[in-house]
């Protein structure tokens, strides 16, 4: 088995991430099994790292390890920790192993026809891809390809997934925002009260995300502007910066927090980042171009029309850094505070 | 170099192994979260140290790179110990119970 | 079996999906659906990546040549980005999802006082 064009790490890391997430299926305790699925979240990174997908890593650390638990937790927190069901529903289970069983067995049936895990000749890597590679620093002048195809080849795609997650934000918004003013709601819904806040309480966990939340902060900026040369881009920038304020709101009050973040300025800068995508491809239109084709600016960015594409996909990933930011905490405080925007984890 | 870069990974490595033991075999909370932070930082400190050195065979940027590790190994060191304070604080509010020598309160 | 170690990745992939399509079925806690929701999307992004992934390749970040210009690469020894853009879209898109499952268990919650599937349907024909 010496000669197989495998990675022999590879495959016993996927057997690993098989055994975290049955695992954090199969866990009673809703906690646990959010802390197995954080860890899942970054065993799946640890995999893709080692087939060269470090942007999809990285993103998967920040959003899957990072983000995701914490969300899972902000739902848990006010609510029961312990999952145990009240009947065995048998039935159901024998039905959907029957489904999934039959699901995956036909799914597995075309796996002569797959081609080798690994092989630079399959069919996903010998149509476009190869353009792509051999032309991103010509028409772009940026070493990262994968920031090229996102921004500027396939710049409609990021738009509309930005949107979506502006959705999301907005979506999540007005399912769980009760404005406390006008609601009825005389008892609280909150089975355990939280402890009451003192300022002399836990005085190094509020020094320790002193100190580091501009460090976060200052590398997210890192990231999202050095997405060009090394791994990274709006996204990840995005997700830290929101992780950062998350952290405040964690470590200290979340009154603190909204004192500064007030819900409004939250609301206007979630959109504004969209906007300002939306409005890089207009002015794209307004310079003679279609829409979203960065060469077209070229006579007010300088540099040449490859300069211009590279400084058009740093105008978009800004505004990408900008709507993830906000959509993440304003998807964390809604979820912390059950829509009540006073008191959180 | 390099072999100063694989001492360190690996002695990284055996103080995982003696954390993940830990882990397991400790009475108590206290004590388990003891091993999880010391050992846990420790050992993290020690892998990138081995990195350090791993990484200083290429290229002549080196420096800047092994720069970028040190202010890993300073936020590890912040962050890691802080969280285990976290997690022990909210556990003494919690009531759990340090352990006695007669096994009960375990 | 020889045949099969080559394409062990996919097996994983379709266990993983499988697995995240059993709970969100089978599993009566809401919350549990969610994760499994997450997984299956871990699962296809797996998929793709792993597709997307070449024997001795490198990341697909150009470096500098001798003379501080960039030579043509060898595609065959670049991972494939295309996959992996289609995947950054699908974790954001993934976590997006996520959040607003959470939002509606929790609202749920709310108003029945219960996670658990089989609660909430006898709270609601009571």
């Amino acid at each position: 088995m010496a000669d197989l064009p495998i990675w022999h790490y590879d495959t016993l890391f996927l057997t690993l991430a098989l055994l975290f997430g049955i695992t954090a299926l199969a866990m009673q305790n809703l906690m646990g099994a959010a802390i197995v699925f954080g860890a899942y979240s970054f065993l799946m990174c640890l995999i893709w790292t080692t087939m060269g997908a470090v942007d999809v890593a990285f993103t998967e650390a920040a959003v899957g390890a990072g983000v995701s638990t914490v969300f899972i937790f902000a739902t848990i927190y006010n609510t029961g920790v312990s999952a145990t069901p009240n009947s065995p529903r048998i039935a159901f289970k024998i039905f959907a192993g029957l489904i999934a069983f039959g699901t995956g067995a036909f799914l597995l049936s075309a796996l002569p026809d797959f081609p080798d895990w690994g092989d630079p000749k399959s069919p996903v890597n010998s149509t476009i891809a190869p353009y792509y590679i051999a032309n991103s620093i010509t028409d772009a002048h940026v070493p990262n390809i994968v920031t090229t195809v996102l921004a500027d080849y396939r710049g409609f795609d990021t738009l509309l997934e930005t949107t979506v997650v502006f959705i999301a934000c907005i979506a999540i918004y007005s399912i769980l925002r009760i404005d406390n003013a006008k609601s009825k709601v005389t008892e609280p819904d909150i089975i355990t009260s939280p402890p009451a806040y003192d300022p002399t309480d836990s005085l190094i966990i509020r020094q320790a995300s002193r100190i580091m939340v501009p460090f976060m902060q200052l590398f997210a900026l890192y990231v999202i502007a050095h997405g060009h040369y090394s791994p990274g881009g709006g996204f990840q920038g995005g997700v830290i910066l929101g992780a950062s304020i998350i952290l405040l709101s964690i470590s200290f009050d979340l009154k603190h927090v909204l004192q500064q973040w007030t819900e409004k300025k939250i609301m206007i800068l979630t959109a504004l980042g969209v906007l300002i995508y939306a409005m890089v491809g207009l002015a794209c239109i307004l310079m003679d171009g279609v829409y979203l084709d960065y060469a077209a600016l070229d006579s007010v960015l300088p540099g040449d029309e490859a300069y211009a594409r590279s400084h058009g996909i740093l105008l978009v990933e800004i505004g990408v850094g900008i709507t993830v930011m906000f959509s993440m905490i304003g998807i964390y405080i809604n979820l912390a505070s059950n829509g009540r925007f006073d008191r959180g984890l | 170099m390099e072999y100063i870069a694989y001492f360190f990974i690996v002695v990284g490595l055996i103080f995982f192994l003696g954390t993940s033991i830990g882990l397991l075999r400790f009475p108590d909370f206290y004590t388990r979260m003891h091993a999880a932070g010391k050992g846990d930082t420790l050992s993290t400190v020690l892998i990138l140290v081995g990195c350090i050195f791993a990484v200083g065979n290429q290229g002549d940027l080196n420096w800047i790179l092994a720069l970028k590790i040190l202010l890993i190994i300073n936020f590890v060191f912040i962050g890691s110990p802080t969280a285990t304070h976290a997690m022990m604080d909210v556990g003494e509010r919690a009531g759990a119970k340090p352990w006695n020598k007669k096994g009960e309160n375990k | 079996m020889e045949d099969i170690i080559p394409k062990f990745n996919y097996i994983v992939v379709v266990v993983l999906m499988m697995t995240g399509l059993w709970s969100m079925l089978a599993q009566g806690n809401l919350i549990k659906k969610c994760i499994g929701m997450a997984i299956f999307q871990t699962g296809i992004i797996l998929f793709f990546i792993s597709i997307g992934a070449k024997n001795d390749a490198l990341i697909p970040i150009l470096t500098e040549g001798a003379n501080h210009t960039f030579d043509n690469p060898n595609i065959d020894k670049v991972t494939n980005p295309l996959t992996q853009i289609l995947m950054l879209t699908a974790i954001v898109v993934g976590v997006a999802t996520l959040g607003v499952g959470l939002a509606l268990a929790q609202k749920v919650y709310q108003q029945h006082d219960s996670f658990d599937e089989d609660e909430i349907l006898n709270n609601q024909t009571k």
